[in-house]
């Protein structure tokens, strides 16, 4: 087996309110998995990721990548975590007003200096490698279009681009498609496993439907209550599993 | 039992208001020699200090009585909980009384008079004002339309020069950019100068900036340039604190930097209403221009005041009509382009 690309030890992460988000967390993400976190909302899930990318500062723990302690890195050392670790969000958050292009060069600022980015002075091959991405997530015609007037779907796809631009090893997607309609929702997902098998980029996806899960996860984390209460395959998920992790009320629903 | 704030506040409201409306009664009856007029009352102010302050020590021991017997006061309705409605109960009656004893003393300081507003001299006098506004003199129309076109520029300098300065200003006027307690500390002190530049108004900065500069067109524009740094600076930080941080979160998962991060996704933003601001502060800086030209900050105003002083009302006319356009016009237009810009 391949060495782990991220490992999370013991994380702790306590709100200044003083909830405690997440309690004693601990897991290994290995190269090139579609790792899927699930669990109810308030579970811990959104706190992880953005503790993974240095959003948010772990309350003590240790996160490992690719070896290199980062949990209490700082300044130039988190820019250059965030740069590897992409991320893209429920709701998408593009910059409105500006083109889809623009949106999609916003993941080279990492790599460009200040100055040169101010001036919007992005390189030919910058603004290629931009064009050639929104290909690869299908909507190079509207390279030029304004990325609010968009369908939800379609900015998702342009933030996926822009997570491909930053040249990341990871991609943390945090609820990818929670606020899109359910077949809009099949093709964000198709993208983003196009790019974990295409291109070999490591998934780590939070999702809430078990359907999608089982169809594009490798692997499975299930939170409740910051604690991690279930790790394996998706296929091994039982019915106890689920009330496990969704509590006895729950009832499973499907997305087709 | 009378150390509860509440109960605290409602025999101090009472006795401040038992001790204003027997001075009211007083004064009104004429019982009181010294305060017949406004020269008595100043030469005896201290007579009359004492007095109140009498007055009050027995408004605080009659409303602790009132207060101890349960009666229902005004500052019983005020700061607990009455048991009868306002309107049919002593103290109603008693604040209906106070009320139409302030509304006579008041017409009593506003020396208003029923006579002089119908007097026929009078009448006379604002008929001819009138008239003489309703006939300008336009011979007077090239040197007006010179004079607000000086105005309409102090204004639009005032304007232009305070935007450059008010846009840096705004991010370190912001709260949800200046976390950390440095940044803090001067968040607080730039608010409290920007609160007190802002609460003095353009006309006293002009009467400062004439002082300073000589009277005439630069001190009204440096009036307005300050006035107008302290407002765009408010408004457009006000526009900063409430971007919304999802894309501020997604600029910054790219590893970019702090300056990046504000010119990538706080900019964007906030760009199309901070012109908006922009071109209805000019709007009112034109209207505030006239004004401050009356102090001698040049331009239109300047020009009504000579004009006004010599109670020359046809030229006054003249001039009034061209700034009724121009504030118009203004009004229109900026109203269209910010309507476009939504």
């Amino acid at each position: 087996m391949k060495a782990p690309i991220i490992q999370v030890k013991n994380l702790n992460h306590v709100f200044p309110s003083g909830v405690q988000a997440l309690k004693n967390v601990s897991f290994d993400v290995y190269p090139g998995e579609f790792l899927v976190i699930i669990g109810l909302s308030g579970s811990g899930k959104s706190t992880l990721l953005r503790c993974l990318n240095r959003l948010l500062d772990p309350t003590s723990g240790e996160i490992y990548f690719e070896n290199r302690r980062i949990d209490q890195a700082k300044g130039q050392e988190v820019r250059e975590i965030r740069r590897q670790l992409a991320m893209i969000f429920q709701h998408f958050n593009l910059i409105p007003r500006q083109t889809v292009l623009t949106n999609v060069l916003m993941g080279r600022l990492g790599s460009t200096p200040t100055w040169r980015s101010w001036l919007h002075l992005f390189k030919p091959e910058e603004k290629e490698k931009a064009m050639s991405l929104l290909r690869l997530v299908g909507i190079e015609g509207k390279a030029h279009q304004r990325a609010d007037q968009l369908s939800g779907g379609q900015q998702q796809r342009v933030a996926i681009a822009r997570a491909l631009c930053q040249d990341p090893k990871v991609i943390l997607a945090d609820e990818p498609v929670a606020s899109l309609d359910p077949a809009t929702c099949r093709s964000v997902m198709d993208y983003l496993r196009k790019v974990n098998q295409e291109l070999g980029i490591t998934v780590i996806c939070s999702l809430h439907f078990l359907s999608l899960v089982r169809e594009y996860g490798t692997r499975v984390l299930a939170l409740r209550y910051g604690q991690i209460v279930y790790e394996g395959r998706p296929a091994e998920i039982t019915p106890e599993w689920f009330k496990k992790i969704y509590g006895e009320e729950a009832r499973e629903v499907h997305v087709d | 039992m009378l150390i509860d704030p509440n109960r605290f506040k409602r025999v101090a409201f009472d006795s401040v208001l038992m001790t204003y409306s027997a001075a009211l009664i007083v004064w009104a009856l004429g019982l009181s020699p010294f305060m017949h007029d406004k020269e008595s009352a100043i030469h005896n102010m201290s007579v009359i200090l004492v007095q109140l302050a009498l007055t009050f020590a027995a408004a605080i021991a009659i409303n602790v009585s009132l207060f101890l017997l349960n009666f229902d006061t005004p500052g019983a309705y005020l700061f607990e909980r009455p048991r009868k409605p306002l309107s049919r109960s002593f103290s109603g009656l008693y604040l209906a009384v106070v009320f139409v004893l302030t509304v006579y003393a008041s017409l009593v300081a506003t020396d208003a008079s029923l006579r002089e507003l119908l007097d026929e001299q009078g009448w006379a006098g604002a008929a001819r004002l009138f008239s003489d506004l309703a006939h300008p003199n336009w011979s007077l129309l090239p040197e007006s339309v010179i004079e607000v076109i000086e105005t309409i520029f102090i204004a639009f300098l005032g304007t232009l020069v305070a935007v450059p300065i008010a846009f840096l200003l705004a991010f370190a006027a912001a709260k949800n950019l200046m976390r950390g307690p440095v940044a803090f500390t001067f968040y607080l002190a730039l608010r409290t100068v920007l609160n007190i530049t802002r609460s003095v108004e353009p006309l006293i900065w002009a009467i400062i900036f004439s002082v300073w500069v000589g009277v005439g067109p630069f001190a009204g524009m440096l009036a307005l340039l300050l006035h107008s740094i302290a407002s765009l600076t408010k408004q457009y930080s006000e526009l900063i604190e409430g971007v919304s941080e999802g894309p501020l979160d997604a600029i910054r998962s790219t590893g970019a930097r702090p300056l990046q991060v504000i010119w990538f996704g706080v900019v964007p933003q906030v760009v199309l209403p901070y012109i908006a601001f922009t071109i209805y502060r000019w709007d009112i800086n034109v209207r505030m221009a006239t004004v401050i030209g009356l102090v001698g900050g040049g331009g239109i105003g300047t020009l009504l005041i000579r004009y006004q002083g010599q109670a020359m009302w046809k030229e006054v006319g003249c001039i009034v009509a061209v700034i009724a356009v121009v504030v118009w016009l203004m009004d229109t237009a900026s109203a269209y382009i910010r309507e476009a810009l939504k």
